[in-house]
């Protein structure tokens, strides 16, 4: 009883210890770059925007603004779901850290369903990617993300079978954390630039 | 599992759904009434910005994470926000 109550207090105090950095360090890596990568993409995006404003704009309202919404909340929810699920595996209470992190799958997998049904009406509608300037960008960007989604899902996956053996590792919950949130920091700027701004 | 109701990460993701609802009420609309607007885009992209530094903070930690970190990952939120408005004020 001592040794679990020593561990958990060692697992709680790892993180409220300054300078701890969650998840094996090579996530970061991949993390940072990612986000840079994606960073030109949206810089990119706005230059060539600015040349055709009108464009962009009249090819916006064609999306499904609802089902960007919706899924921006997906995302945010599975985030939560995560990161409660990550609290809980560091107080080794693995029980809970598989439900919540099951629970996230769950949510997560809402997405990219509701991608497919926001793109089939816009493919059959003639909006494809050679359509226009911001048809391409919207397909390779929100595509790249899609992507992105479904290897956050399969990593999910696997944290969740790992929750279920009796010696789970905490830093590949932390890892496979980490990638989800960021697949989720990207959608927030995404749902920004393609659905709201003007 | 009312302990996770009422955890801060709850609270951050509550208010996440508020900042997305009130993004979207703002940004969206249809036909006659949906033109370039650098109010609507400055603020929608400013709320963007501050729910992508929340999950960056609360959700993936680095607010306990080293210095290093916290430069690139809030240098990342402030300096694309920075970029995407001076790349849209450039072209108006």
């Amino acid at each position: 009883m001592t040794n679990t109550m020593g561990t958990v207090a060692a697992g709680v105090e790892r993180r409220t210890s300054a300078g701890y950095l969650p998840g094996r360090p090579g996530i970061w890596f991949f993390i940072i770059g990612d986000l840079l990568i994606f960073g030109v993409y949206f810089v990119c995006y706005m230059v060539y925007r600015g040349q055709n404003h009108g464009l962009f704009l009249e090819s916006q309202q064609h999306l499904n603004q609802q089902i960007g919404v919706v899924n921006t909340i997906i995302l945010l929810t599975s985030s939560l779901l995560v990161a409660l699920g990550t609290e809980a595996a560091r107080t080794e209470n693995n029980r809970d850290a598989f439900r919540l992190f099951g629970a996230a799958l769950a949510v997560g997998a809402l997405f990219p369903l509701l991608k497919l049904s926001e793109w089939i009406p816009e493919i059959s509608a003639g909006l494809t990617p050679g359509k226009n300037m911001f048809f391409m960008f919207y397909y390779v960007m929100t595509g790249l993300h899609l992507i992105h989604v479904v290897l956050g899902l399969a990593i999910i996956g696997y944290v969740v079978d790992d929750l279920r053996s009796p010696k789970p590792s905490i830093r590949f919950a932390e890892t496979g954390a980490m990638y989800w949130h960021m697949v989720d920091v990207l959608w927030l700027v995404l749902f920004a630039v393609f659905y709201l701004m003007r | 599992m009312t302990s996770y109701l009422r955890n801060p990460l709850t609270f951050i993701w509550a208010l996440l759904t508020a900042i997305t609802i009130a993004s979207w009420s703002i940004g969206k609309g249809h036909g006659s009434d949906y033109h370039i607007s650098a109010t609507i885009t400055a603020i929608v992209l400013i709320l963007a910005a501050v729910k992508a530094q929340f999950v960056v903070r609360y959700f993936m930690e680095v607010r306990f994470g080293p210095t290093w970190l916290k430069f690139v990952a809030y240098g990342w939120v402030i300096g694309l926000l920075l970029l995407l408005l001076a790349a849209y004020r450039a072209t108006l």
